[in-house]
């Protein structure tokens, strides 16, 4: 890889979001691989407005990086205003979630200072298990999110800008995350929202879309107004992403205290089974009741189970760090780093005849 | 989503999976004799797409296959000796021994064919499926492709006319990384197959091709909405074939260890039986004797067809045309 400029940001786009089997069902919205390229377009703008030199990117085959180096190239021979030099790390493609570790990997080593991650809940969770202390701009790409940011990627890319490049103070505009940890023997696995055990015996096509099969779930935080499993936790004992507490459910056709009428996913509105509610304090380690089955990590059945795992399941205040979008422009607009005295330079100086 | 598949279809899913296997890797060794004419182009490597799927199927529901369509004839029911036979250009195949390995078919079974035209079988599912529609038979018809086949006018004119139509049909993309040597990730524009679907007003879905589970929940799921009139859907299978486009590829567009380390990883057979004995669902010695019925069943099917006679030159001359009745 040619020399990098030292101020870098990170960019993980996962390929393969929002095309999970929900919408073969529900009809959820569509990130084709164009929307993620315009998204990262966005971003890039912004970052270099606001003096980011350099984007560290993840290699894939799903057309996403081969479309913004398309994008960069034009862009250099059409305008003034200067994007960050993109780079690509240079790793094989093994069309996993490997891909994002290593790739996350690769950027803490080259010490980005922020990473721009574009995907669902179970993209940030593969980064957050990576990503140490590094801030972390999240965006929505995929099915019934509830952890990342569902906003326009050019704002989010200001604020990434204004975060890396130290013009304001990170530690007032960045959240430290809560987190659900599950043990099974000697392989341990994080949620950035929610785990739920689900009584298929197999992982399947991953996306949790089918809440018959569910025993129970344990959150980080739950909004009342949360689309999908998280909805339910929410509608019962609504918990913020700064409460000290997460939720426990569980579910009992047979033996419920009450029937919880909820939307579970966009357009779908089921009546669960509650049978017990109670909150979840951090350390506290609670044991999984069904004795086989499937885990779903924030949403995506990852972990097939036997009566002999045993798993265990409890909550932490060590998840990733995140930038406040909102957070960081306000106090951006109320220190005045967006003023200037020079208006937009012309971009028909540099235009190539 | 069901909790446990029952114990029957579980074998009936491994039972398909190691036929085609064996099957396939035998086809491999005999094609090298050079007893078998024309092309073959093997499945080996993407068994759980045609099982997964084809394992929600009627006797009546409609499949159009592909070149490499041993797979999904197997999975749809067909016999492994007049299978073979016909590969061979015998006689007792099932077409006469006058289709071959491209044209293997059984309209009886629903099987509408392996196909010799890339992207070929769209328009034929989009027929099965308007006379399913217009008879209110509740078929539905099936059309696997691959990922050359994505980018063939055909096919994106049949999930044009599969949306407009609301047709009981769904389309299978079997995206194994190469249109014979041209990677899908230079040749496919929108990158995923699947994303293709919003274009035409129909869900696109991508699955693990390498697990039967996720194959079989997708396809079950597509099914029951084409059933049911919710139309058209569109899946993308990714997978990987472990042989060449045709027998005799030298495959040098190939990493040297690429196909070593898929069978040693992401093996369907052997991700299939890790999982259900894990579970307790089966048992090894139950899978053992799949094996050994399977070996018989194709050690049979080759000596069958290396026995049966050949074409007679007045055979020319029947099949030629259909009588409609």
């Amino acid at each position: 890889m040619q020399s990098r400029p030292e101020l870098l940001v990170g960019i993980v786009t996962n390929p393969e979001s929002g095309r999970d089997i929900r919408r073969l069902l529900f009809g959820p919205s569509v990130f084709p691989t164009s929307e993620k390229v315009s998204m990262v377009i966005r971003v890039l703008a912004a970052l270099g407005v606001f003096g980011v030199q350099g984007v560290l990117m993840m290699p894939d085959y799903g057309g996403i990086v081969a479309g913004v180096m398309r994008a960069a190239r034009a862009h250099d021979n059409a305008s003034l205003e200067p994007w960050p030099e993109v780079f690509v790390i240079d790793q094989s493609i093994e069309r996993s979630a490997n891909d994002t570790r290593r790739a996350v990997r690769s950027m803490l080593n080259v010490g980005v200072r922020l990473i721009v991650v574009l995907g669902g809940d179970g993209t940030h969770r593969i980064v957050a298990a990576e990503c140490g202390d590094v801030p972390l701009v999240t965006l929505s790409t995929g099915t019934n999110n509830a952890f990342p940011d569902f906003r326009e990627a050019t704002t989010a890319g200001i604020a990434a800008a204004l975060c890396a490049s130290g013009k304001l103070d990170v530690s007032k505009v960045c959240r430290r995350n809560k987190r659900l940890k599950i043990r099974l023997d000697d392989r341990e696995e994080i949620a950035l929202v929610d785990i739920a055990i689900c009584l298929t015996r197999h992982v399947g096509s991953k996306a949790l879309w089918g809440p018959e099969n569910v025993a129970e779930m344990f959150v980080t935080f739950s909004e009342c107004d949360s689309i999908g499993l998280s909805s339910i936790p929410g509608l019962l004992r609504p918990t913020g992403r700064d409460d000290g507490e997460g939720t426990v459910v569980r579910f009992d056709r047979e033996d419920p205290m009450y029937w919880l009428s909820a939307p579970i996913a966009p357009g779908i509105i089921k009546r669960m089974p509650i049978h017990s509610v109670e909150p979840m304090p951090p350390g506290k380690k609670f044991a999984v009741r069904a004795k086989c089955g499937t885990i779903a990590l924030d949403g995506e059945r990852e972990i097939e189970f036997t009566a002999k795992d045993h798993p265990l399941v409890w909550l932490d205040r060590e998840g990733p760090l995140t930038v406040d979008v909102h957070k960081t422009l306000k106090l951006a607009a109320n220190q005045g780093l967006l003023v200037s005295d020079k208006p937009d330079p012309d971009p028909q100086q540099t235009l190539i005849s | 989503m069901t909790a446990q598949l029952d114990k029957k279809l579980l074998l009936q899913a491994y039972l398909t999976m190691r036929r085609i296997r064996d099957f396939e890797e035998r086809v491999h060794v005999e094609f090298a004799t050079g007893e078998i004419p024309g092309f073959v182009h093997l499945y080996a490597g993407e068994e759980a797409s045609a099982t997964g799927v084809i394992l929600h199927l009627k006797k009546e529901d409609y499949v159009a296959s592909t070149h490499r369509g041993h797979g999904h004839c197997i999975a749809k029911g067909m016999e492994l000796r007049t299978m073979m036979a016909e590969i061979y250009g015998k006689k007792p195949g099932i077409c006469g021994g006058k289709g071959g390995s491209m044209h293997v078919a059984d309209l009886d079974l629903g099987m509408m064919g392996a196909n010799g035209i890339v992207g070929g079988g769209g328009p034929l599912i989009c027929g099965a499926a308007l006379a399913a529609k217009i008879k209110k038979t509740n078929n539905v018809a099936v059309c696997f492709f691959g990922d050359g086949g994505s980018n063939q006018g055909t096919i994106l004119e049949s999930l044009n006319l599969a949306s407009v139509w609301q047709l009981p049909a769904i389309f299978v993309a079997e995206n194994n990384g190469y249109a014979e040597a041209t990677s899908s990730r230079w040749s496919v524009a929108t990158g995923n197959i699947a994303d293709r679907g919003a274009a035409f007003g129909m869900p696109g879905v991508i699955v693990d091709g390498h697990d039967f589970f996720a194959v079989y929940e997708a396809a079950g799921e597509a099914v029951k909405r084409a059933r049911s009139g919710g139309g058209p859907s569109l899946i993308e299978v990714k997978v990987n074939r472990y042989f060449g486009h045709f027998e005799g590829d030298q495959q040098t567009y190939r990493g040297p260890d690429e196909v070593k380390k898929l069978r040693e990883t992401k093996d369907c057979l052997l991700l299939f039986r890790q999982k259900v004995t894990n579970q307790g669902e089966l048992t090894d010695k139950e899978l053992d004797q799949i094996d050994e019925q399977v070996k018989a069943e194709v050690a049979d099917a080759v000596d069958f067809a290396k026995g049966a006679p050949k074409p007679e030159a007045s055979d020319l001359l029947t099949d030629v045309y259909v009588a409609y009745a």
